[in-house]
């Protein structure tokens, strides 16, 4: 075993320092309790709770998940018991989670995001709240905030404006140009950018003759989605300078440290949870080793340290060439 | 706040009124287990004995298990535990798939993570003594447990089991060496009743509360019929799974929010009707017919 404390492996996003960079994410590791079980949750950077909405979800008609090559759709439909259930029953219990619990805000108006953010980010046991504002799996609505750069920005704007803690703006690779919406979610103040949620995508029964999952069209995650939600992190991070939390398929610790050389300041883990729940630790044990073998101290000095040679090529070359 | 059903035919114990807690319930883990024993039952059918003695001390009928396959890069497949003695549990189960495949490559010697036992299983403790268990293909393996537990109290066990062939009929002959009584019926009429085996079980005599597990239609079959007669069913469900824990929603079923199983949720705004999604993986998988609201 490698001896932990002699590396760093800390993340900062906005003023929230993380211990490791490896967090569980939303809708994918429950309120962390879930797994508590099979994995000491004191080894895992933060914990994204599932996104909450305004009022209460009921959530798409099952199914609700296929299994395709390489990854998975889904199309939960943001089931949730709405803020004010959550901020009276749930939220309490979320103080006893032995690592940060990172709210998710999700909505279908500038003013929902506002409100549900505002009323969450109040609370001592939130640590930072992300703004999902690319769900794939509520009809229009969801996602076309993560693709107009305008969108984004009113939600940021109108997000910040109620809370000090860290925001992180959760983008969709289902954009043409992400680049454009990165800058625009930072220059209305996000602290720090979650990329990418989940790629849109479908299946169809050949026997039943109709879709498979309830809600016709779903979000693939998963291996499947690596390398676009990789080059997703390597064109935000030469667009912008805040903290990436880079995901998409990360399974392995080699996965994460892709993620970490193209930009990306801490990692998430989403669908690989559901085929092992101790895989978050078993990335964090692969990225010490790693670290360990080639001297390296500090996680830092590997952030980004695949995009240099490219970021200065476009001060010549200009941007996209 | 969470209201409790006192559904006078539930014959399932005030444990179950615990859900919540459940979720961190100390006895699900991961289970680490050596494959003891492999047989190909019939075509496509695996049986695989592990060995896992602190589970077996900890499974109840009806519970099931996460098996994580080898080399992860695919989410674990939820297999109904399908015996558990001594020092082996063993799981029963389709190549159906890529993870089933997965699955069924391994050989004796090799080792299989299993998260488990998950869920609530089927209530064995009720007064009733006259049982009718309804299977349908690979649901079998969900339900001998249940029937030994029975069997052990003094109950008469009616195993109603059907599937496409005669030769789909696996491990029938088992469950007649245990003591039940076997009912089977084959789609092409290859053995049993020719038909389907919730026909077969509206034919019979009625029993005193019925168990089923297997695919959905059957259970919706096995649904009506036991409403119909105001016969207590316990119904195993079937559904595609992500985490298996509870922590990604993704396996619901709509079930009347008065149910003790019913998750803590507020009405909802959709329709601000009496019904939530309850999660298979965690409030179930077995939840009561007339609870259910699919
Ligand atoms: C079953 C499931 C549920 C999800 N629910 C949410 C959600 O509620 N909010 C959100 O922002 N992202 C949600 N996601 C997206 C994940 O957080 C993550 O961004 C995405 O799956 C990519 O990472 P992965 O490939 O490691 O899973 C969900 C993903 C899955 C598979
Ligand atoms: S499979 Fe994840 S909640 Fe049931």
């Amino acid at each position: 075993m490698v001896d932990l404390s002699k590396f760093d492996v800390s993340a900062r996003i906005g003023s929230l320092v993380l211990p490791y960079p490896t967090v569980g994410l939303s809708g994918c590791y429950g309120s962390g309790a879930e797994f508590a079980p099979y994995v000491d949750l004191s080894r895992l950077g933060a914990v994204v709770l599932k996104s909450v909405t305004r009022r209460p979800r009921m959530g798409n008609p099952t199914p609700r998940i296929v299994h395709t090559p390489a990854g998975m759709l889904n199309a939960i439909g943001l089931q949730n018991p709405g803020i004010d259930w959550y901020l009276r029953h749930d939220v309490a219990k979320f103080a006893q989670t032995p690592c940060a619990t990172i709210g998710s805000v999700a909505g279908f108006s500038v003013d929902d995001y506002a409100y549900v953010c505002e009323r969450l980010a109040a609370r001592s046991e939130i640590a930072a709240i992300e703004l999902n504002i690319s769900c794939p799996n509520v009809a229009h609505e969801g996602e076309t905030f993560a693709c107009d750069p305008d969108l984004t920005a009113r939600v940021v704007r109108a997000a910040r404006a109620t809370t000090d803690k860290p925001l992180i703006a959760k983008l969709s690779p289902n954009v043409t140009d992400i680049a454009t919406i990165a800058r625009s979610a930072v220059a209305a103040g996000a602290d720090a950018l979650a990329v990418v949620n989940t790629v849109r995508g479908m299946a169809i029964d050949i026997h039943q003759r109709k879709p498979r999952l309830g809600n016709i069209t779903g979000g693939l995650s998963g291996a499947a989605i690596r390398p676009i939600a990789l080059l997703a992190v390597y064109e935000v991070a030469r667009a912008v300078s805040v903290p990436i939390l880079g995901q998409g398929g990360i399974e392995t610790a080699s996965d994460a440290l892709e993620f970490v050389l193209a930009g990306a300041t801490a990692v998430g883990i989403g669908t690989a949870n559901f085929a092992d729940p101790r895989a978050p630790m078993t990335i964090l044990d692969g990225i010490v080793a790693y670290m360990a073998q080639r001297n390296v101290r500090s996680l830092r000095d590997l952030v980004g340290a695949a995009n240099t040679g490219f970021a200065n090529i476009n001060q010549f070359e200009g941007d996209e060439g | 706040m969470r209201r409790f059903s006192d559904n006078p035919e539930s014959f399932f114990k005030i444990w179950r009124k615990s859900l919540p807690v459940a979720l961190s319930s100390p006895i699900s883990a991961v289970v680490p287990t050596r494959i003891l024993d492999r047989s190909e039952v019939a075509r496509d059918v695996i049986l695989l004995g592990l060995e896992a003695p602190e589970l077996v001390e900890k499974v109840r009928p009806g519970h099931f298990a996460m098996a994580l396959l080898p080399g992860g890069q695919a989410a674990g497949v939820a297999l109904g535990i399908y015996e558990a003695r001594g020092e082996r549990c063993s799981l029963l189960f389709f190549l159906a798939g890529d993870r089933t495949h997965r699955l069924g490559a391994l050989r004796i010697g090799d080792r299989l993570d299993l998260v488990a036992p998950l869920g609530n299983g089927f209530d064995c403790e009720g007064a009733q003594r006259d049982i009718a268990i309804v299977a349908g293909g690979v649901g079998i393996a969900s339900v001998l447990l249940p029937a030994q537990a029975l069997l052990a109290r003094g109950a008469r066990v009616r195993l109603f089991y059907g599937a496409r062939t005669a030769e789909r009929l696996v491990e029938a002959e088992r469950f007649a060496a245990e003591g039940c009584e076997l009912l089977l019926a084959t789609d092409d009429g290859s053995r049993g009743y020719n038909g389907v085996v919730t026909d077969l079980l509206a034919r019979e005599d009625a029993a005193e509360a019925i168990l089923a597990c297997g695919p959905t239609p059957m259970l919706r079959a096995v649904s009506a019929y036991a409403q119909e007669r105001n016969i207590p069913a316990q119904l195993s469900l079937e559904e595609a799974f992500g985490c298996g824990v509870g922590g990604c929603w993704g396996c619901v079923v709509p079930i009347v929010r008065t149910s003790a199983q019913a998750p803590s949720f507020p009405p909802s705004d959709a329709d601000g009707s009496d019904v939530v999604h309850a999660r298979v993986c965690v409030e179930g998988p077995v939840f009561l017919a007339n609870e259910l609201r699919w």
